[in-house]
Order: C-alpha cells, then structure tokens, then sequence
C-alpha cells in the first residue's frame, strides 16, 4: 500500500484520455477526408479502454488483498468504426460515384463534441485524485512537525 | 489508569485509521480512472465496523474484556493490528449501456471525504504528540 500506487493509477487514466483526446481531434480534423493512404475515406477511430491488474513486487510480495482490487486503465486496442460512409451528393466532386455521390467519413461531429466533453471531464477528474493522493501524502510528512 | 506507556490506544486507532484511509484511496482512484471502461465495477473499503468492533473488544476471535481484572490475551494492539477492512462493490443502480457502472459524482465525494477523514487523523495525531512533546517540556 502506497500512495504512489494511487498516482500511478489515475496518470495510467490520464495517459488514456489523452490518447482519447487525439483520436477524437483527429475524427474532428478529417470529418471531411475523402480520401487516405488505405483508399476510401477517412473512418472513425475509438480507443478501447481495459481495466488491468497493478502489477508491482512490492503488491505480490506482499499479497496485499487492496492491492489486488486496485485497476488502472489501459487502451487496449483502437477500433476503426466500421459503419456505412455518408453519401453526400455533390457531383462536380473529382470523388464522386457516377450517380453523383460522395463518400464522406462516418463522422459524427456533434458526437464528437459530446465525447470530447465527456473525455475533457474524465481527464480533470483523474488530476483532482491526483491531487488528493498528492496532498494527502504531503499531510503526513507534517506529523510530528 | 493502566499502565500504556505514553503512547496510548489512540496513536495506534489513529495510526490504523490513516492506514486503512489511504488503501481506501487507492481504490476509489481505480474507480475514478476506470470511470470509462467498459464492464468495470467500482469498489470501495469498508472498515468502520470492524475497526469500531477492534475497539470494544467484540471483534472476531479475539475474547473480550468485560472487565478491568480480565487480562488480554490479545492486547487491543494486536486486535487493531489484524483489521484489514474489506473490499465491497459498489456498483450504481443504473449501469451504463457498456456495463460501467462507475457514478463519478458519487466517486469524487467520496474521494473528498476520505480526504478530510484523513487529513483529520493526522491533524489529531500530531496535536497527540505535541501534546506529549508539551509535557516533556515540562509545559514550558
């Protein structure tokens, strides 16, 4: 038991919302890439979060049952949304089909913001505990001062 | 009075309640990063009871002292000692559509709380040994 654990856990959170954070600019910065090095245009990109054991020797050696419950979080893997592209009809486009439409990324913009508020809120959450463990560790060294 | 020594029961509750108050961080700080995954559970330390249980005497395998003369078999140092607190889930009522079912309002309380119950055990604990350093000085 330690509180560096603690620090450990939300900058693991941290580093998670910030890969977020890039995936959800990176949406926003080509919700209208019609074309990429793969072919095709631009598709969403989500990260996949994962609870993951803290692993430490100092845990295992001392078998601690907290220890044990205690998770950080890991992106495991990034997806790429696989949904239909939109069909945008604009003919004089050099993309568009012989009917006249283009397929544009299946980017929602307005989801984008909302899981950009939702990343933003998660991200300030983690540096609030931070900072508890932060003082709380710094309380410590004042006893017996 | 019985003879304790200067340093009372109370350091050691105190000692054990700034213990148990920093596992307690650690694990609503694994709930606060996990606040996004999907099927996590957030869990939480309950220990009030049994540390309660610690300081009369009742708790498990351990006989009580019901009276002055009795003598312990296993002072309340060592009871204090064995507390560990246990590890409950505490999911919300309503999970989210990907299982989640972390409330972080409820988290960040929480976290608050165990904050000030934290800072307060060592405020008392070192106002408790600045009370003994007070009579060491002979008050001076």
């Amino acid at each position: 038991m330690d509180f560096f654990s603690s620090m450990n856990v939300s900058s693991s959170a941290l580093t998670a919302e910030r890969t977020r954070m890039n995936l959800i600019s990176s949406n926003l910065a080509n919700a209208n890439a019609t074309r990429t090095p793969e072919g095709g245009p631009y598709k969403r990109k989500d990260a996949v979060f994962a609870a993951t054991p803290v692993e430490t020797r100092f845990n295992r050696a001392l078998d601690n049952a907290t220890g044990r419950e205690v998770r950080q979080v890991e992106v495991m893997q990034i997806i790429e949304d696989q949904s239909q592209p939109r069909m945008q009809f604009d003919p004089s486009h050099p993309d568009a089909n012989p009917q006249g439409y283009v397929a544009m990324p299946n980017v929602n913009v307005v989801e984008e913001m909302a899981d950009m508020i939702n990343a933003t809120r998660t991200y300030e959450a983690n540096v609030t505990a931070v900072q508890a463990a932060k003082s709380m560790a710094l309380k410590t060294l004042e006893i017996s001062k | 009075m019985p003879v304790e020594g200067i340093f009372t029961n109370t350091i050691e509750i105190l000692g054990k309640s700034i213990d148990l108050r920093a596992r307690n961080q650690n694990l609503i700080s694994s709930n606060v990063a996990n606040a996004e995954t999907p099927n996590y559970v957030p869990k939480s330390l309950v220990f009030e009871d049994e540390l309660q249980g610690a300081l009369k005497g009742g708790s498990k395998g351990t006989p009580a002292i019901t009276n002055a003369r009795h003598i312990p078999l296993k002072g309340t140092g060592s009871r204090l000692q064995s507390v560990t607190g246990r590890v409950v889930e505490t999911p919300s009522k309503s999970p989210g559509m990907d299982g989640n079912s972390v409330e972080i309002e409820n988290e960040m309380s929480k976290m608050a709380e165990n904050q000030i119950m934290y800072n307060a055990s060592v405020q008392i604990l070192s106002k408790k040994f600045e009370g003994i350093k007070t009579a060491l000085r002979e008050g001076k």
